[in-house]
Parts: structure tokens; C-alpha cells; sequence
């Protein structure tokens, strides 16, 4: 992965608050994401209250994470 | 439309740091962090993958900056005793100007990501350091021994001195506070016991 300082361009970051609650939720979500070529990266924060979801993607927006995390019945709300 | 503030990431580095110095590691939470710096939470994930992700770049930022203060105006081919009194100088100095760095370094340390951070931060300085006491004990300034024994004499005392100056007592609740005088009187006795 390049470096993702300076040269990261923040509007592809997009951030979500969602209801996952275990390893066996990540991995759904993980099926989910990992299969599209659009998700450039993504991580969920398990530390946090929030299950703070982070994708990084240059054409997606945030609809359409909502939807797909919707379609496998997380909860998914865009934090701003 | 969310634009990097070079602000705020200042102030939130300096947030974390206070805060884990406050509450553990444990106790850490981005949540928190956000409504300290008035942020929202979403901006620290702009910076930030998630709480693993600031912790380590906050150790290894103060891993960085600590190695390169500790190597000012120091030199591996210095001689033993003007080499060491530099690095006690500097790392004093470090200690005395940044004391919340310092205790944060300590918890990130002790944490799941001690090991990963200290590779980071060591890598020029570890070199720098082998070199300058395989010089010292060529020249037959400093006795061979074991890196622990080495660095338990060497640095051990100077460390003592500065976790009393930041408790503000030494050995049963004496009042203490560094001084160059303390660091002076107990540089020479450190040379003596290494010097063959």
C-alpha cells in the first residue's frame, strides 16, 4: 500500500457507524467488501462504541456501503 | 468537503498523548479523544484507521523524536566518557522538556504494540550505539560486558535521578529535584565503574 499521509485524497475515506458485534459479523462484512474491486481498503475499530467503519474508495459512495451493509443486516449510518 | 488540518492534527496528537498518560491504555477511546478536541469522530478516522492504528503512530513519532534529540552533537567516534556525558545531557534534557512524551512512550511500550514501536523508533540508533561502544572498548576507554550490565550502569542511575525529579521525592519521600550538579557528581562515578 503507498504511503497514506499527505498524498491521501480525504473524499475517498468514507466513515460509518455500524451495529457489528463480533468477529463472525466482521467476517460477513469482510465477504461483502473484500469482493469489490471498488473497496480500495477497509477497517472496522472493534475498540470503539461507535464499530466505526472506515472504506477507502475513489468511486463508491456512501449510499451505496449503506445499502450493502443493509443487504447482509448490519445497521450502517455515515458519520460526519 | 473534509480538507487535512495540519491544526487540529497537532492538537489531537497532543490530546492522545495527555490522555493516555491520564486514563492507560485501557482506558483510551477515540470517542473521548473527539469530544476533547472538539472534533468529531469521523475527522479522527479521516487521520486515523482506528485506535491501533493512532496509538502506534503516536509511539513511533515520539520513539523518532526522542532518538533523533538523544543523537544531537553526538558521535559514535567520540571518546567514551565526552560520548556518554552527551547522551546523559541529551536524554535529560529530553526528559525534563517533553515529561508527558516520555510517560506516554512508557505506556505504549508496556502495550500490545511495545514491540513494533521500539523497532521503529530504534533502527539508525541501535547502528550508532554499537559502533560507539565497540570504539570505547577497542580504545580500552570502557570494560566488556553484557549489553544489560552495560546499560543497567550506564544509563540505569541517570534514569533513577529523573523518575525521582518527575515524582517530585527520592527514597522515603525526600524532596528531589534535578539538577546538573546531581547528574554531574553521578556521571563521574558511572565513568569510574566502567573505565578498566
Amino acid at each position: 500500500m503507498k504511503g497514506n499521509t499527505t498524498t491521501i485524497d480525504l473524499s475517498n475515506i468514507l466513515i460509518f457507524k455500524t451495529n457489528i458485534q463480533t468477529e463472525f459479523d466482521k467476517l460477513r462484512i469482510k465477504n461483502v467488501l473484500d469482493a469489490s474491486h471498488k473497496v480500495l481498503k477497509w477497517n472496522i475499530d472493534m475498540d470503539d462504541v461507535d464499530r466505526v467503519l472506515r472504506v477507502v474508495s475513489d468511486s463508491l459512495t456512501p449510499e451505496q456501503i449503506i445499502s450493502v451493509l443493509d443487504y447482509v443486516g448490519f445497521e450502517c449510518a455515515e458519520l460526519e | 468537503m473534509r480538507t487535512r488540518n495540519a491544526d487540529k492534527e497537532k492538537l489531537v496528537k497532543e490530546k492522545a498523548i495527555e490522555m493516555l498518560v491520564k486514563d492507560g491504555f485501557q482506558g483510551f477511546s477515540m470517542n473521548r479523544l473527539a469530544l476533547a478536541c472538539g472534533v468529531s469522530v469521523a475527522t479522527l478516522y479521516i487521520y486515523y484507521q482506528d485506535k491501533d492504528d493512532l496509538i502506534k503512530k503516536i509511539g513511533a513519532e515520539i520513539g523518532k523524536l526522542f532518538m533523533a534529540k538523544t543523537l544531537q552533537g553526538f558521535n559514535p567516534q567520540m571518546g567514551f566518557a565526552e560520548g556518554l556525558k552527551k547522551q546523559w545531557e541529551n536524554r535529560a534534557a529530553f526528559a525534563l522538556k517533553n515529561p508527558k512524551e516520555v510517560a506516554c512512550y512508557e505506556i505504549i511500550r508496556r502495550s500490545r504494540h511495545g514491540d513494533n514501536i521500539v523497532e521503529e523508533s530504534l533502527k539508525g540508533f541501535k547502528a550508532a550505539m554499537g559502533d560507539f561502544t565497540h570504539n570505547a572498548i577497542k580504545n580500552k576507554e570502557l570494560i566488556s560486558v553484557s549489553v544489560e550490565v552495560f546499560w543497567s550502569i550506564a544509563y540505569g542511575p541517570l534514569y533513577t535521578l529523573l523518575r525521582f525529579h518527575e515524582e517530585g521525592k527520592s527514597i522515603g519521600g525526600r524532596p528531589f529535584k534535578f539538577s546538573k550538579k546531581t547528574m554531574d557528581e553521578t556521571f563521574q562515578l558511572v565513568i569510574k565503574a566502567l573505565t578498566p
